[in-house]
């Protein structure tokens, strides 16, 4: 019995030490983490964004996204960036669930005007070397200053690949994952005037 | 009801954790040269796996978030497949000494086996709800198994090409499961997670 | 390698007078027998086969290698260096345990270090930084050697494996990134019209690139023992 409680108590003491330093640990470094979260937040919006200079992530509202595939409720969030208290854009995140690979956040912002200032890829696993250019800059500069109202030379919306007759590039051998990156953007337009259609 | 099939048969075949996610290589690699012995792994891996990660669920959801000690998580969850693990080892020993015969000794690598610690910790990451995480649980280490066979197959054949001295064992051995790795891209797109 | 290992051994052999308290040469030559077992020797992924998960999974660029392996290092030093400290406290029976919570413990250290300070790369290895404690690795080095060996000895013996895998992971990151992206270190290196030979950063490439550089390295160190065949995590 008593070789037993020795074998307790040394497991125990190894245990309680490790959670001890850990949570000591896990204190000294919450509120780096914590920045450091806050920081790729704030400059994941503002990279969507022309120059702003009030406290984004402070300035937001919240609405009715509609449903996601479980039918849940989605909720939006809309960020306000603002330039000597004047309105130059709005960012928000949206989620094309219809990527190659599983779902592929994007970070959109839109000027007062509807149309978009911008697009970043948050998170995606798309095949590498295939659907993930969607991550180049060049992709992603096809959408800056169009809108749902824009039209190519023959007079089709411009927002939709090349392919279904569209303005944006897709890439040889991966149609899927920019025509769902476009689609979601146009949903992100769509939601961003019923927003302001209500306010 | 389709939702949980789809997540199983992308678990099992679309994200397979061995040739998609490169996880669980160790026994992948070293106890693969037979059928018999992949047999006898994937099984005990199996069953470590899917009672592991319920027990993991059971204890975030009650014991860790509301505690806040979320970051404790790796502790705990290997803590619980050790101790897992030496369990079954005890209980399989004394109650059916045939089984431990031949699942006996695969136990104790199991602890060492990377896909059996991702599978509760991508749980999380994901926030299943219980039925998912049971789906999942079960399809993770059925692609582990089925990967299994499938390599361990090919090698008992390859024991009697002739391959280039250096190559043997694990060299062939990676480059073969490179092959089929490609071959399971085939899957990729099939069904999105 | 083997010179200087042979040199180390021959001064050791020819000055056996020179006797310092607390410093012998014989010492030091065990010590750095010990590192360099690990990093060339032993090489724990070349050689031993094992961590391939780890090694294989991240190793999409030279910096995700180079992050791995400092983050491998770390731990398994550490974990060499305190396993070996309290080697003669814990009791035989609750061995496996005690150490798997020390590794654990060191590798939540190193998770949350990193999601401080070097947030862009704890995200590119995301689940890779926990899965540090399954590295069959530094579960093996505690059991085969820090267990029973002193604590100057199992820190060498960490130091020279961590090294190794370091080292390893850089080179195929390396490797794959040229070919697979066409950039070293995130800059490209053969031009715009260079197109990239994707399946190097796929998971299929990772383990062809692997199994021949296994195989090279086999034939390189020139052993005669195929020991790769024979190793799981035990």
């Amino acid at each position: 019995m008593k070789g037993i409680n020795k074998l307790v108590i040394a497991l125990t003491a190894v245990c309680l030490g490790t959670a001890l330093i850990l949570g000591g640990i896990y204190a000294f470094t919450r509120d780096t983490i914590e920045k450091q979260k806050r920081e790729k937040k704030i400059r994941s919006l503002k990279s969507v964004l022309p120059p702003t200079d009030n406290e984004i992530d402070k300035d937001y509202i919240e609405i009715d996204g509609g449903k996601d595939r479980r039918g849940n409720p989605v909720k939006v969030i809309l960020y306000h960036g603002k330039k000597e208290g004047q309105l130059v854009g709005t960012a928000f995140s949206i989620i094309a669930h219809d990527g190659y690979s599983g779902d592929i956040e994007i970070m959109m912002g839109v000027a007062p005007d509807k149309t978009i200032t911008g697009i970043e890829i948050i998170s995606q696993k798309e095949t590498p070397g295939l659907g993930d250019k969607i991550l180049k800059e060049k992709w992603r500069s096809e959408f800056k200053g169009k809108s749902l109202e824009s039209k190519t030379d023959k007079g089709i919306p411009f927002l939709d690949v090349k392919k279904d007759g569209g303005g944006i590039d897709q890439f040889s051998g991966a149609t899927i994952t920019p025509r769902a990156v476009v689609k979601a953007v146009r949903e992100g337009l769509k939601i961003y005037e019923r927003a302001s259609s209500k306010s | 009801m389709s939702e949980l099939v789809l997540l199983f048969m992308s678990t099992l075949v679309v994200n397979n954790y061995v040739l998609t996610k490169i996880l669980g290589l160790c026994p992948f690699i070293g106890v693969t040269k037979k059928v018999e012995n992949s047999v006898g792994m994937g099984m005990a891996t199996m069953f470590v796996i899917t009672v592991a990660s319920l027990m993991a669920w059971f204890i975030d959801l009650y014991v860790l978030s509301p505690l806040h000690i979320t970051y404790l998580r790796t502790v705990i969850f290997i803590l619980i497949i050790a101790a897992l693990v030496q369990l079954s080892e005890m209980i399989m020993e004394k109650t059916t000494p045939a089984l431990y015969q031949s699942l006996g000794i695969y136990l104790p690598l199991i602890t060492t086996n990377c896909a059996v610690l991702a599978v509760p910790l991508l749980i999380m990451n994901k926030g299943f709800d219980f039925w998912e995480t049971l789906v999942y649980a079960i399809g993770a280490p059925a692609g582990f198994y089925l990967a299994l066979m499938i390599i361990s197959t090919i090698r008992e054949n390859l024991a009697f090409a002739k391959i280039p001295r250096v190559f043997q064992g694990a060299a062939i051995s990676l480059i073969t499961t490179g092959i089929l790795a490609l071959a399971f891209m085939g899957f990729s797109g099939l069904i999105r997670e | 390698m083997a010179e200087i290992n042979k040199m180390a051994a021959e001064i050791a052999d020819v000055q056996p007078g020179i006797q310092v308290p607390g410093f012998s040469l014989e010492k030091y030559k065990y010590l750095w027998s010990d590192f360099m077992n690990g990093l060339w020797s032993e090489n724990p992924v070349l050689k031993l086969v094992l961590g391939l998960c780890s090694t294989l999974a991240i190793t999409t660029s030279t910096q995700n290698g180079l992050g791995m392996g400092c983050a491998g290092l770390f731990v398994l030093t550490g974990s060499n260096g305190l396993i070996s400290a309290l080697r003669k406290v814990i009791p035989g029976k609750v061995r496996i345990p005690a150490f798997i919570v020390i590794i654990a413990g060191f590798v939540t250290l190193t998770d949350l270090t990193m999601a401080a300070y070097t947030p862009v790369l704890y995200e590119s290895l995301g689940i890779f930084i926990p899965l540090i404690v399954a590295n069959c690795i530094i579960l093996a080095r505690a059991e085969a050697f820090a267990a029973r060996n002193p604590v100057d000895r199992s820190i060498m013996d960490g130091l020279g494996m961590g090294l190794g895998y370091l080292l390893t992971l850089t080179v195929l990151g390396t490797i794959r990134e040229i070919f697979g992206n066409g950039t070293v270190w995130g800059a490209s290196i053969f031009g715009e019209n260079y197109i990239p030979m994707i399946v190097f950063i796929l998971p299929a490439g990772s383990f062809i690139l692997l199994g021949l550089l296994t195989g090279f390295f086999n034939q390189f160190t020139g052993s005669k023992k195929m020991t790769s065949t024979e190793v799981g995590c035990h």
